[in-house]
C-alpha cells in the first residue's frame, strides 16, 4: 500500500499571525535620514590597543560599499546634522552592521552595535545639531550563529555597508513588537500549556486584525487588546520561580587573539553601562579580573564609569580569579594565583572580596578546587557545563554542596541551562522544568545575555522582564544578581544535596590532551616560576631583593594562558602562535631574573632528598635527553640544599642483551628481566626484586596506538567513546636496537612511522635505578589520529590512582554503571598507579594529562591531530617523556609523589643561604612545599605546603608563623602546624 | 606568489579562522585551497575580491582566482 504524506499548502492561521508579526517589526523605525559623509579606514589590531594602518589610507564609506577586512579593524567616521523634523524626538543611530562596533558620539561613549542590537539612543550625547560620530569596529568571524541563525548567511570577512542613520522610532509599534516577541515565543513553546498556546494565537491574530499596516493606525488599539484580553487574562497558571542574572560570557581568546578580548571586552561593558542608564533596574555580573585591568588601563573613561555602577550595585563584578581557567590542568598554585590575583585585584578596584566562583564555560572542575575556594574567601562556585553538555549521564544537582578532596565544602550552582540565553520564556521555562533541586534548592539560576562580543544584554530582553509579571503561565521570575542570588539560595539551606568528588565533565575529554605543546610548556612553567620564587623568598630572607612586579607579572602571563580556550587548545592557530611566543617570553626572563642567583653549585629546589637519577644538562655530557647533551648525576642532594653535583657511579657489566624472535630483544639489568618487542613495546617485565611479572600477557605494554580520531565539530575538545574502533596500522622502520649504554644507563631505539608521521622511541634504562624511562621523538604528520601509549598491567586492581597535583583521587576501572562508562578517559597531572596489595607500578609524566581507561587497559594519551578550529594542531615535532616505575608497596609507600615532584623538578645552578632551622622545619615535616614567595604586601615569606599523600602530618617552626588565607590575609599565629589529609596551608614568615 | 599568499594573506585569513594555500599559478589563474573557516563561507567571494585587489596593488599582476574549498567531514552534510 502506497503511503501519502498529507502535506497542507494553504496557509495556517498561526502563520499568518507570524506574517503580519513581519510587518509589525518592519514599522519600528518611523524616519531615518542617511549619514552622507562617513569616511573609512582599515587597520589590523597589532597588541593590546595598537593597530597597524593598512594602504589605502581614509577613503569615503557608501551604503552598498563592501567593508572590513581578514582579522581587520575599521576605523569610521563622519558627522551628520540631526533634522530640523527630529528636534525635541528621541533620536538614535541606527546601523545593521554584522561586526561589532564601539560609537563614540560627538567624543562620548555613547554606545555599541553588533549583529544583537542595530541602534544607540542618541539623545544625551547631542550637543546642539551636530553628530560627530567615530566608530572602531572589528568584523566578528564568530557571532553568536548557532543561536542567531539569521547571521549565518552574512558571516565573513568583508561586509556590505548597509548605511547609517539617524533615526527616529515608533514607540508603540517598537513596544508592541516586544509584546509580540514575548507572546509569540510561548505560542511556539511546547513547555508551555497547549490550551493557552491556542489561546494566545487566537488573540494575536485578533489584535492584528486591528492595525493598519501602511498608515499604522490601530497600533494603540492593538496594544489595549493585548493588555486587556492577554495580560489581563489569569486563566492560565504557571509555576516556579527562576532568578535572572544578566551576563556575558568572554571567551578571552577563541576565534580571536587575546589581543581582541581587549575590545570585546571594553564593547560589552560600554553597551550594559547604556542600558543601565536607561533600565535603572538592569543588574549585571561581570568576571575575569584580567578584564577590568584592560579595561581600567586602555578605556580609563569607561572604567571610571563602571566604579560608579559597582558602587551603585547594578553591576556586580562576579568570579573571584583572574580569567576563567581551565579547571583540569593547571596545578593547585596555578589555581591559587588565578585567585589570588584575581581578589586582590577587586579589592584595590572596588575595596571588595568577591566569594564566589564564576565558571560557566570550563570542562569540568578538579576535587581540588573546594579547598582552594575557601581559603581564598570563596563560598559560592557556579559552573554550567556538566548539566548542559553531559553526554552520558544527566548530573543530579543544580544547587548543592560540593565537597572537596580534604573535606572542605563549598556552596555548587550547576544551572540547568546554558550560561548564553536571550532571556525568552521559552528558555526560562526549560530552566525551570530542567531544574532538579525544586523542593530543596530554592530558585534556580537563569543566565541571561549573548557572549563572545555578543555583548551580553539587550534592550530586547529587559523589556521581556518589564512584561514577564504580566503573563500567568510565566515562571516568577527575579531579576537579581550572582551574589545575592547564591546568599538568597544556598547560604544555610539545610536541604541541599552533597557532591563528594570531581565534577567530570562528560564531554570535551579530548582537551586534556589537544596541542600538546601548550600542556608541556605550562607544566615546565609553573615549576620553572616556583623555583624562581623559592630563590628569590630565601634571598629575601638573608634582606635581599625580590623582584616581585617581575614575578607576578610573569605568573598573570601564564595565567591568563591558562583560560578555558587557551590551555585546552581550542583555538584557532593564530591563538596557539600567540601562547607559545608568552611561553618562550616567560621562560626568557625566568632564566634573565635567576642569572645573577646562578653558581657552580647546584640546588634542590624539592623538600625532601633526592632519590631518583637526575639529569644535569653539559655540553659535553654523553646522554642526549629532551634535545639537551647531558650526563645522568648521583642522587642524594638532600632537600633544599647545595652542592655540586658527580656523575652517577655506573655497575660494570650491568646490562645483558640478547636477540629474540621476530627482532625482539631481551635484555636484563640489576632489577628486570626484560622482553622488548620489535616496536618498543615491552612482551614481559620480570621483576627480580619483587619477583613477578609485571606485563599482562597479549594486553600490549608500553605499546603506541594510533586510532582513527573522528569526534565531529567539536573536533579539538572531543574524544569519543568509540575511538578504538578503528586503528590504524604503524610500522617499524627500525626495530628496537641498543643505541647507547655505559655503565651508568642503556638506550634502546626503535623507529617506527604510521602514514607520513616518523616515530623514534627510546628507552632508557639505569644500572642503579629502578624506573625505565620512555622518550618519544614525534614528527606529526597526521589528521585525525589519537595516538595513546597502552599499559595492560599484569596488578590486579579495580582502581587506579591519579594525581592532581595537591593529592591523588582514586578512580574507578570497572565499567559496571554509566558513571563509569563515561569516564573513558580522565584528568591526571605527574602520575597515575596501579597496585595490587605490596606492590605496583606508577607511570610518571613530564607534561601529559590525558589518561584512558578501559577496563584494566590504561593508557597515556600523547597527541591529538585535530582540525578545528585549528588546521595545523599538533603538527610537527614533538619530544615526550614518561617513567614506567614498578615498586613495592602502594603508592604512598614507593613514595611516588616524591618521584613524580624529582621527575618534574630539575636541579638549578645556585647556592642561597637556606636557614638551617627552616629547612628541617619544612624538610622533616612530609609536606611538598608548593610555594615559597614574597607576601603580596612584602611584609612576609610566604610558605605555602601541602599534604599529598592523604594521611596527617605536622609542622613545627623554631618561631611562630602566621596562618594565613590563600590572599595572605592573617587569621592567627602558630609554632606548631597541624595539617590533615590533603590539606594545604599557608604561613608566612615576618621579615 | 607563493609566499605572498602564505606570508602575508594567509596570516590575516587565519585571524578569522579561516586557511588559504597556494596551489599553483598558471597562465594569470591562481588556484587557492580554502579550509578551516573559508571552507564553509557563504560570502568567500567578497575575500576572493579581496585577495585580488591585494595581489593587484602589492605584486602589480592581475590574477583569476579558482577557489577550492576542502570542507571537514563534520560539515559536508
Amino acid at each position: 500500500m502506497a503511503h501519502v504524506k498529507v502535506v497542507r499548502r494553504s496557509m495556517r492561521p498561526e502563520e499568518w499571525t507570524e506574517l503580519r508579526f513581519g510587518w509589525l517589526q518592519r514599522g519600528i523605525y518611523e524616519e531615518m535620514e542617511e549619514i552622507q559623509d562617513l569616511t573609512i579606514r582599515d587597520a589590523r589590531q597589532t597588541g593590546e590597543n595598537s593597530y597597524e594602518y593598512l594602504d589605502g589610507g581614509e577613503r569615503p564609506l557608501k551604503k552598498g560599499d563592501v567593508y572590513f577586512t581578514p582579522d581587520g579593524t575599521a576605523f569610521i567616521r563622519g558627522s551628520a546634522r540631526v533634522p530640523e523634523r527630529f528636534r525635541g524626538r528621541d533620536v538614535y543611530l541606527k546601523l545593521s552592521t554584522a561586526g561589532e562596533m564601539m560609537v563614540r558620539v560627538n567624543g562620548r561613549y555613547a554606545g555599541g552595535l553588533d549583529p544583537n542590537r542595530d541602534r544607540i539612543y542618541l539623545n544625551p550625547f547631542l550637543q546642539g545639531e551636530e553628530v560627530r560620530i567615530e566608530i572602531e569596529g572589528y568584523n566578528r568571524s564568530k557571532p553568536d550563529d548557532e543561536r542567531n541563525p539569521a547571521s549565518l548567511g552574512i558571516r565573513g570577512c568583508r561586509q556590505i555597508f548597509e548605511g547609517a542613520f539617524l533615526a527616529t522610532i515608533r514607540e508603540n509599534v517598537q513596544s508592541l513588537v516586544y509584546d509580540y516577541i514575548l507572546l509569540m515565543d510561548i505560542a511556539q513553546c511546547e513547555y508551555f500549556n497547549e490550551d493557552y498556546r491556542h489561546f494566545l494565537y487566537e488573540k494575536l491574530s485578533h489584535a492584528l486584525d486591528l492595525v493598519d499596516f501602511d498608515t499604522w493606525e490601530g497600533v494603540d488599539a492593538a496594544a489595549d487588546y493585548v493588555e486587556k484580553f492577554i495580560y489581563g487574562n489569569t486563566d492560565f497558571h504557571g509555576s516556579g520561580d527562576v532568578a535572572l542574572v544578566g551576563h556575558s560570557h568572554l571567551d578571552l581568546a577563541y576565534y580571536w587573539r587575546r589581543i581582541h578580548s581587549v575590545q570585546k571586552n571594553a564593547r560589552t561593558v560600554l553597551i550594559q553601562l547604556r542600558l543601565m542608564d536607561r533600565y535603572p533596574e538592569f543588574r549585571y555580573t561581570h568576571t575575569q579580573a584580567h578584564t577590568y585591568e584592560m579595561l581600567e588601563k586602555y578605556y580609563p573613561e569607561l572604567f571610571e564609569e563602571l566604579r560608579v555602577k559597582v558602587k551603585t550595585g547594578q553591576f556586580e563584578p562576579v568570579g573571584a580569579m583572574y580569567v576563567e581557567p581551565d579547571c583540569n590542568i593547571p596545578a593547585a598554585e596555578s589555581l591559587i594565583r588565578q585567585f589570588l590575583y584575581g581578589q586582590h585585584y577587586f579589592r584595590r578596584a572596588f575595596g571588595k572580596t568577591v566569594d564566589n566562583a564564576w565558571l560557566p564555560d570550563v570542562f569540568g572542575n578538579s576535587w581540588i578546587m573546594p579547598q582552594i575556594l575557601r581559603k581564598c574567601c570563596v563560598d559560592y562556585f557556579v559552573s554550567n557545563k556538566m548539566s548542559t553538555w553531559n553526554d552520558t549521564n544527566r548530573f543530579p544537582h543544580n544547587n548543592f554542596i560540593w565537597k572537596g578532596i580534604d573535606g572542605s565544602t563549598v556552596y555548587a550552582c550547576v544551572p540547568p541551562t546554558h550560561f548564553i540565553t536571550w532571556n525568552m520564556p521559552s528558555q526560562i521555562q526549560e530552566n525551570w522544568e530542567a531544574y532538579q533541586d525544586k523542593e530543596k534548592g530554592g530558585q534556580t539560576l537563569s543566565m541571561y545575555g549573548y557572549g563572545d562580543g555578543g555583548s551580553g544584554v539587550t534592550e530586547e530582553m529587559l523589556e521581556m522582564i518589564r512584561r514577564f509579571p504580566k503573563v500567568s503561565v510565566m515562571p516568577r521570575v527575579e531579576v537579581t544578581g550572582g551574589a545575592d542570588f547564591l546568599h538568597k539560595n544556598l547560604l544555610h539551606n539545610e536541604n541541599l544535596s552533597v557532591w563528594d568528588g570531581e565534577l567530570y565533565l562528560e564531554m570535551h575529554r579530548g582537551t586534556f590532551t589537544t596541542k600538546s605543546n601548550l600542556k608541556k610548556m605550562n607544566r615546565l612553567l609553573e615549576f620553572r616560576l616556583r623555583t624562581a620564587e623559592l630563590l628569590f623568598s630565601l634571598q629575601a630572607l638573608q634582606g635581599g631583593a625580590y623582584p616581585g612586579d617581575a614575578l607576578r607579572d610573569l605568573w598573570k602571563k601564564l595565567l591568563l594562558n591558562q583560560f578555558h580556550d587557551i590551555l585546552p587548545g581550542s583555538h584557532i592557530h593564530p591563538v596557539y602562535e600567540d601562547a607559545m611566543q608568552d611561553y618562550s617570553d616567560i621562560s626568557a626572563q625566568i632564566t634573565e631574573l635567576l642569572e645573577p642567583l646562578k653558581r657552580d653549585d647546584w640546588f634542590n629546589p624539592l623538600p625532601f632528598d633526592r632519590k631518583s637519577m637526575v639529569f644535569i644538562p653539559e655540553e659535553g655530557g654523553n646522554v642526549t635527553r629532551d634535545g639537551s647533551r647531558g650526563f645522568w648525576a648521583e642522587p642524594g642532594l638532600p632537600g633544599l640544599a647545595s652542592g655540586s653535583v658527580a656523575p652517577m657511579k655506573g655497575i660494570p657489566g650491568w646490562l645483558k642483551v640478547l636477540n629474540g624472535e621476530d627482532h625482539t630483544l631481551k635484555v636484563e639489568t640489576p632489577a628486570y628481566r626484560i622482553h622488548f618487542g620489535r616496536d618498543g613495546s615491552i612482551l614481559s617485565l620480570w621483576d627480580k626484586t619483587l619477583e613477578r611479572e609485571w606485563v599482562l600477557k597479549g594486553a600490549g605494554f608500553n605499546r603506541l596506538h594510533i586510532w582513527a580520531d573522528h569526534p565531529g565539530t567539536y573536533d579539538a575538545w572531543d574524544i569519543l567513546p568509540n575511538y578504538r574502533d578503528v586503528e590504524i596500522s604503524t610500522s617499524v622502520t627500525s626495530p628496537l636496537s641498543l643505541t647507547f649504554s655505559d655503565d651508568v644507563s642503556a638506550e634502546f631505539t626503535a623507529v617506527l612511522s604510521c602514514g607520513s608521521s616518523t616515530w623514534t622511541m627510546v628507552l632508557r634504562l639505569f644500572a642503579r635505578f629502578r624506573g625505565i624511562e620512555v622518550e618519544h621523538l614525534v614528527d606529526w604528520r597526521e589528521k585525525h589520529r589519537l595516538a595513546k601509549v597502552n599499559f595492560g598491567a599484569d596488578v590486579l586492581t579495580r582502581e587506579i590512582l591519579c594525581d592532581t597535583s595537591a593529592g591523588y583521587i582514586r578512580r574507578s576501572l570497572t565499567r559496571n554503571t554509566t558513571w563509569e562508562q563515561a569516564r573513558f578517559e580522565v584528568c591526571h597531572h605527574k602520575w597515575f598507579d596501579l597496585s595490587e596489595t605490596g606492590a605496583g607500578l606508577a607511570v610518571i609524566n613530564s607534561g601529559k594529562y590525558g589518561v584512558g581507561l578501559e577496563g584494566t587497559e590504561v593508557s597515556l594519551s600523547l597527541l591529538r591531530s585535530t582540525i578545528r578550529p585549528d588546521i595545523t594542531s599538533d603538527m610537527g615535532d614533538h619530544d615526550l617523556r614518561y617513567l614506567i616505575l614498578p615498586h613495592a608497596g602502594n603508592a604512598v609507600e614507593a613514595g611516588i609523589n616524591r618521584l613524580a615532584f624529582e621527575y618534574n623538578v630539575p636541579l638549578v645552578q645556585a647556592r642561597p643561604a637556606v636557614p638551617e632551622e627552616l629547612r628541617n622545619a619544612i624538610c622533616s615535616s612530609g609536606l611538598y612545599l608548593q610555594s615559597m614567595k614574597l607576601s603580596e604586601d612584602g611584609k612576609c615569606v610566604i610558605l605555602r605546603l601541602s599534604e599529598q599523600d592523604g594521611r596527617r602530618a605536622r609542622i613545627t617552626f623554631p618561631t611562630p608563623v602566621l596562618c594565613m588565607n590563600m590572599l595572605e590575609d592573617p587569621e592567627g599565629e602558630a609554632q606548631t602546624v597541624q595539617v590533615r589529609p590533603f590539606e594545604i596551608v599557608t604561613l608566612g614568615i615576618p621579615l | 606568489m607563493k609566499s605572498y599568499i602564505e606570508d602575508v594573506l594567509a596570516p590575516r585569513i587565519q585571524g578569522d579562522g579561516g586557511w588559504v594555500e597556494f596551489v599553483s599559478l598558471e597562465d594569470q589563474r591562481l588556484t587557492l585551497l580554502f579550509r578551516g573557516e573559508c571552507s564553509k563561507c557563504q560570502i568567500l567571494s567578497r575575500c576572493l575580491d579581496w585577495i585580488s585587489q591585494k595581489i593587484r596593488e602589492d605584486l602589480g599582476q592581475e590574477v583569476t582566482i579558482l577557489p577550492v574549498c576542502k570542507k571537514p567531514f563534520f560539515w559536508d552534510r
